[in-house]
């Protein structure tokens, strides 16, 4: 049983750590930013934790927490051009920004390692690290939920016009937005970079992007849960049915028509909704039925 | 307490409202009528800063407001009830009023949810409920509470009788009323003129980007000519 249990812990890993990354992306979606950079706000965080530790010898711990600020640094820049930018035009500069660093990470090889990577990263985070993090995290985006910056962020979100009418200034809250989805990013990277002992200039490219972004619409964009139901499903299903792990972005893809199609809001957002409106119409029927007796009576 | 000057707004070339000039005093209700497309929704959005001015000012208590951010202008307690209501929908009733009160920002407000409780009693009862499953009376009702809980010193009101039911029409209005009477200074967009003269002390009257017309609300509602050329629904029947 436990050996059964120790087969499955790279893929619990694989799943933390990409459960981070996907609430980097879920926080920007749901504050109304159309930015696919988390992946290359993760790549700021993993090549600045690890040539932090292996260039400079800094602690890892230190280097993780430079990682977040480095992530989140870099997110206030591109914040500031992504402002003036709306919907589909935020997505093309975001992926954009992706190539940049991607490129940099190439061509500035005495820093990153060029083609070759950055190699000989101690691995300094194992499971437990990682749960912490994802405990930690899952706890901040709830705390952010259910305060008045998660539900500006919603208005914003539903409507632009009407949240600002209202007072809620939008530049402010998608830069905020966007400097914690960066910062995250940039922790998760650098937790990824200690985890693995080598980074690929390659690691954080378009096929991590489309994964992360699947996530998210597959497992739901407006609820805490969503991630973690679209991480699960997408990761575990080419582990569970083995045949298909060769053929897994055609799956994702697959997946990700079938759910836009027939579940819109996502797995969990949608199966949520659909047992909120059953409780209504019960709690309706009920209140009905008591009017209906009171007036007999 | 609201003072336009000459002011005129193009959409890419063009013009929708040519040099209109409108005051609104402190504690007066004022209505603006008039058709379809005659420019009133775009009027309330410049003032709100949803919409940018080409040319021309608008002061609120003397200071100056027509290039300021739309969440400064609500800051400053200028607020719009919006066509439509637009409350958010997978918001419960009691979020969407408790986001009303962002546009406070500090100001002191002598008005929380238990006074929008007491003038639209049914949004007590439907608190948790979320507001895309409330009738349109009671969004509007929502919208028109969630404006209050930002301490508004002006309200804009855009169209409040769109789409409802009469009944529900005059529930609405009683609640502008008692409002009016509590002295908030109101600017009120209708299309539905008997209501809003009704409800006015002065009104002014907008057609293809122009005040044509401007007076008290009682003597526009008497003149016939008005009401058979700006009025017409009401003069047919």
């Amino acid at each position: 049983m436990t050996n059964i249990l120790l087969g499955y812990q790279p893929l619990f890993d694989l799943f933390l750590l990409h459960l981070g990354m996907a609430y980097s992306q879920w926080l920007v979606l749901r504050a109304g930013v159309f930015s696919l950079a988390t992946a290359g706000l993760a790549a700021v965080g993993a090549y600045t934790g690890g040539i932090l530790v292996v260039s400079l010898g800094f602690p890892a711990p230190v280097a993780l927490l430079l990682a977040g600020l480095a992530g989140g640094i870099v997110a206030l820049g591109l914040s500031i051009p992504l402002a003036r930018l709306r919907g589909v035009y935020q997505a093309i500069a975001t992926v954009a920004f992706i190539q940049i660093v991607l490129s940099l990470n190439i061509y500035a090889s005495g820093l990153t390692g060029g083609p070759q990577g950055l190699n000989g990263i101690p691995k300094t985070v194992g499971t437990v690290t990682l749960l912490i993090a994802g405990i930690l995290t899952v706890y901040l985006m709830y705390t952010i939920t259910n305060s008045r910056l998660g539900r500006a962020f919603d208005a914003i979100r539903q409507n632009e016009a009407v949240a600002a009418s209202l007072g809620v200034s939008i530049v402010r809250h998608q830069t905020l937005a966007f400097i914690i989805s960066g910062a995250l990013a940039g922790v998760y990277g650098a937790l990824e970079a200690f985890h693995s002992y080598a980074l690929a200039p390659s690691q954080f490219g378009f096929t991590f992007l489309i994964s992360i972004l699947a996530y998210v619409v597959l497992g739901g964009r407006n609820t805490i849960i969503g991630p973690i139901v679209g991480t699960a499903i997408l990761l575990l299903l080419p582990e569970i049915a083995r045949p298909l792990a060769e053929a897994r972005m055609l799956v994702y893809g697959l997946l990700l028509i079938l759910v836009i199609n027939y579940l819109p809001h996502g797995i969990a957002d949608t199966l949520i909704e659909r047992a909120r409106a059953r409780r209504l119409s019960a709690r309706l029927a009920k209140s009905d039925s008591v009017a209906t007796t009171a007036t007999r009576n | 307490m609201l003072d336009i000057a000459d002011l005129e707004v193009r959409y890419d070339g063009i013009v929708a409202l040519r040099g209109v000039s409108l005051t609104v005093g402190a504690g007066e209700v004022v209505a603006l009528i008039g058709p379809n497309g005659a420019g009133k929704s775009t009027l309330i959005n410049t003032i709100s800063g949803l919409v940018s001015a080409a040319s021309g000012t608008i002061h609120v208590g003397g200071e100056d407001f027509t290039h300021l951010r739309p969440w400064t202008i609500s800051a400053k307690g200028v607020l719009q009830v919006p066509e439509g209501r637009q409350v958010f929908s997978d918001m419960t009733v009691l979020e969407n009023l408790q986001l009303g009160a962002t546009a406070l920002r500090g100001r002191p407000s002598d008005l929380d949810v238990k006074d929008v409780f007491e003038l639209f009693p049914i949004l007590q009862e439907r608190s948790t409920q979320l507001a895309g499953s409330l009738s349109g009376g009671q969004q509007q009702m929502l919208a028109i509470g969630r404006a209050l809980m930002g301490a508004p010193k002006l309200l804009l009101l855009d169209e409040p009788s769109l789409g409802l039911a009469p009944v529900v029409i005059s529930q609405v209005f009683a609640a502008l009323r008692t409002l009016k009477e509590k002295g908030m200074t109101i600017l009120l967009i209708e299309q539905n003129a008997t209501l809003a003269l009704d409800l006015s002390n002065r009104a002014y009257i907008l057609d293809q980007g122009r005040i044509v017309l401007s007076g008290n609300s009682a003597d526009l509602a008497a003149d016939e000519g008005v009401v058979a050329h700006y009025l017409g629904v009401d003069a047919e029947v």
